[in-house]
């Protein structure tokens, strides 16, 4: 594995300013001293810091650094380094392992699986091997993705597009998928869901195990390069898997990306349809016309990525709809960093900002399009979150008014 | 993926924000496009106009403006605009909550003291900042906090003590107990000024404070009245133990720039102004003199029927090098540099850096001109330190520059 080059970063500290993390625990050195500072102690193979754990990966570094280093990425790599001689915990197995427990669940009736995760005795446990009793872990869907897509009845088109759901779609939030391929149908275009798409590898990474993440980004890459020779664009629509697939396989998994010609970016399923809509394929007139007010929440990753708001341009498309954006920083969740027991204050510290200004603004919607975003602004505000695309269908969809 | 609006604002440093504002308050769709997050949020809220001339230190920015050399920012755009724009900008920051003042009739450019012991000559300030009562004062405490970065108070006062107004005066040195347990790092006046903006922090500051409250004139302190609430917070303190408290300015993270990048971030998404993070623009499609739109490394098109371009200089990207070459980074505009690279560099480290002024030549109106003086993009106007012709370190004009010619620039853009 190849160290990244930190001598780009020229100490400026812009980092340590707009790191959600540092601002509200000293338990954390910061970005700078974490990432390009200390990699150069670890070309010297000098011992990790503990702090490096506490690097939430949110990629705020990356988003504010003038010189383009990739902070959170020379992170994740030592951390990565550093799991190769030190197992991660079960708790983090746990959590990395979310797409693997939602395979095995799908076999038990949902209510029965999300009762057997939130009655006490279960949080007791999970409390106990380290993830926070205070957090609530998104629950499980009645049918996950695979089998609603299956009994979902598309019309005959003969424009396809290729869906990659990722694993929070799958287990949590399958409507949304439905949803979308709803709208891709609307917009003239058949929805092929390849089976064999797997976790994108974020959480595996960020916990540690790197040799399952690379499993996953070989069978992700095969399949996309596949699609790719026939021409078929692959959208997907969390912001994480998307970064995982734009910037980090090309970094992590070099060898990987070179298969395709280090083109491994999805297409980003908001914008195809902001082209659909622009290209006059999805007309919204007939759309639901009364007045709502919605509050969006731009995800890190999504910021990270360098193509705007997709989400937040389809609200202000909607007629009615007034959509503002909150622009009040990081949630704090990080995947699964906000549910680990010694980082759930943190994580709910670095939120306040966003939960304030949600609170303040006498807004009830609030609009995110990354899943555990949307679990933790509903735990630190009551309010209800939706996707952008849930609204879309909602105004777009006489058959649901 | 093609997007449009009428204004393209590319660059989110004072000038890009500054430029984005004005931009927006003609009613026209806005896009502000950042890579990094710019350096006002590591540096200063004072405004720094012109604090040398001809390598002496002047008081009367405006009075030496007009002997400037022709092709400095402030020649091409006039005094009046740069006098219009600052007027504007105090009126802003007082609009959202945080007062900047210029200096008092006469008295010429405020003299404002840093954590290095030094003063610094700057324009506008806050009042937290705003070091003239030092003057009168005959007792002077100097604070830090323990296990604080980068102030020092037998520095601070060592180094003071050459300016001969200073010499006489009584200073001391004390070190508050630091109210931030079992940190892993160091402390910057950045933790300390968000602890404050907290009950428990303005609690702690008062309480430690207190005690020398009467027995000193004046109180300078490292930056960490606060943050959002940094204004109420130093009136409170001031008023309470009845002292005047001034804020030294510090280096990075220097805190009250982060101050004034919140105020603007914010002002920015109340004026629907679309902010998209992380882009990196690469290149641009022109046609006949005019820009279509700009492509980003994920490439994007960005589409728009005015640009405003404030990319920095050569440490943000905004311009590129490569021995004998310089050149604008994304219309590759070629930039008047000598083709022997000895006569890039100074033997004066303090002196005059042809890295810190090279930059695009612009008209008075700040869109590009080729050497002739003909415009060479007629939807394009460039602002802050992008622009070539004055040495921002040596001048002390990096915030006056980026500020006028960004207000310059939003206001033109938005009229066309």
């Amino acid at each position: 594995m190849k160290h990244r080059n930190p001598d780009k970063c020229v100490a400026c500290s812009t980092c340590v300013v707009q790191c959600p993390v540092a601002e509200v625990t000293s338990k954390f050195l910061g970005p700078r001293m974490t990432g390009p500072a200390s990699e150069r102690f670890r070309l010297l193979n000098a011992g990790e810091d503990e702090s490096l754990s506490y690097c939430a990966n949110c990629k705020n570094c990356n988003i504010s650094c003038p010189q383009g280093v990739d902070v959170a990425n020379i992170n994740m790599l030592a951390r990565t380094r550093y799991s190769r001689e030190h197992r991660p915990s079960f708790r983090d197995w746990i959590l990395a392992h979310g797409e693997l427990e939602a395979d095995l669940v799908r076999f038990f009736p949902s209510s029965l699986v999300n009762f057997g995760m939130v009655n006490p005795l279960t949080k007791f446990v999970l409390d106990a091997i380290g993830i926070s009793k205070k957090a609530d872990l998104p629950t499980f869907a009645r049918d996950q993705f695979p089998a609603l897509f299956k009994s979902y009845r598309q019309p005959t088109l003969h424009k396809k597009v290729v869906f990659f759901p990722g694993c929070y779609i799958k287990a949590y939030a399958p409507e949304t998928g439905i949803d979308l391929v709803w709208l891709l149908n609307r917009a003239g275009y058949n929805v092929i869901y390849p089976e064999n798409f797997c976790c994108c590898g974020t959480p595996l990474y960020t916990n540690g195990f790197e040799k399952d993440a690379r499993k996953n980004a070989a069978v992700n890459l095969l399949e996309l390069k596949k699609w790719r020779e026939e021409g078929i664009p692959v959208l997907s629509l969390c912001p994480s898997c998307q970064l995982m697939f734009r910037s980090e396989i090309p970094i992590y998994f070099p060898e990987l990306a070179e298969e395709l010609d280090g083109k491994t970016a999805l297409d980003d399923a908001q914008e195809f349809i902001l082209s659909c809509i622009e290209k006059g394929e999805l007309p919204l007139a007939g759309a639901e016309q009364n007045k709502l007010d919605v509050m969006y929440h731009a995800p890190c990753h999504l910021r990270a990525q360098g193509i705007g708001m997709p989400g937040l341009e389809l609200l202000k498309k909607l007629p009615g709809v007034h959509a503002v954006n909150a622009d009040a920083g990081c949630c704090g969740i990080s995947g699964s960093y906000g549910f680990k027991k010694e980082k759930y204050d943190i994580g709910m510290a670095v939120g306040s900002q966003l939960f304030r200004t949600i609170k303040d603004s006498g807004i009830e919607q609030v609009a995110t399009d990354c899943g555990t975003c949307r679990v933790q602004i509903m735990h630190g505000t009551g309010h209800p979150v939706a996707h952008p695309l849930n609204i879309l269908r909602r105004r777009l969809d006489t058959t649901r008014r | 993926m093609n997007r449009k609006s009428d204004i393209l604002v590319v660059g989110s440093g004072l000038a890009g924000m500054t430029a984005a504002l004005t931009a927006a308050a003609s009613g026209k769709s806005v896009t502000l496009l950042c890579y990094g997050a710019g350096s006002l949020s590591i540096s200063s809220d004072c405004i720094d106009v012109l604090g040398y001339f001809g390598g002496e230190r002047t008081k009367e920015p405006f009075t030496v403006m007009e002997r400037l050399p022709e092709e400095h920012p402030y020649r091409k755009i006039g005094t009046q605009a740069v006098k219009t724009a600052l007027e504007w900008f105090e009126k802003f920051c007082a609009g959202a909550g945080l007062d900047l003042h210029k200096p008092a009739e006469g008295e010429g450019n405020h003299e404002l003291i840093t954590v290095m012991g030094t003063t610094k000559p700057s324009w506008l300030c806050p009042d937290s900042h705003d070091a003239a009562c030092i003057r009168d004062a005959k007792h002077i405490a100097v604070f830090t906090v323990e296990n604080m970065k980068d102030v020092h108070p037998r520095l601070i006062i060592d180094q003071l003590k050459h300016y001969p107004f200073l010499a006489d005066k009584d200073f001391q040195g004390f070190t508050l107990p630091c109210p931030i347990k079992d940190a892993r790092r160091n402390i910057t006046p950045l933790d300390i000024a968000r602890y404050v903006d907290k009950p428990d922090g303005l609690r702690w500051l008062h309480e430690n404070l207190e005690a020398f409250a009467g027995k000193f004139d004046v109180f300078l302190l490292p930056p960490i009245c606060g943050m959002e609430l940094a204004q109420n917070v130093w009136k409170k303190l001031s008023t309470e133990l009845n002292v005047r408290i001034v804020e030294m300015i510090s280096i990075p993270p220097a805190v009250s720039g982060l101050r004034l990048y919140d105020v603007l971030r914010k002002s920015l998404n109340q004026k629907g102004v679309y902010l998209a993070e992380n882009v990196q623009i690469l290149s641009a499609d022109v046609e006949q003199g005019k820009c279509r739109a700009l492509y980003s490394e994920e490439g994007q098109r960005w589409e728009a029927d005015e640009f405003v371009i404030a990319t920095g200089g050569l440490l943000s990207g905004g311009i590129s090098t490569e021995p004998g070459k310089a050149w604008e980074s994304i219309f590759h505009i070629p930039l008047n540099v000598p083709a022997d690279i000895e006569a890039w560099s100074s033997p004066d480290i303090f002196g005059s850096s042809l890295f810190a002024r090279m930059g695009v030549s612009v008209g008075g109106d700040l869109r590009p001109l080729d050497e002739g003086g003909a415009i060479l993009l007629k939807n394009v106007r460039f602002a802050g330190r992008v622009l070539g012709g004055y040495d921002f370190a040596l001048e002390k004009s990096g915030h006056g520059v980026a500020l006028a010619t960004g207000w310059l620039a939003g206001t033109l853009a938005g009229k066309e």
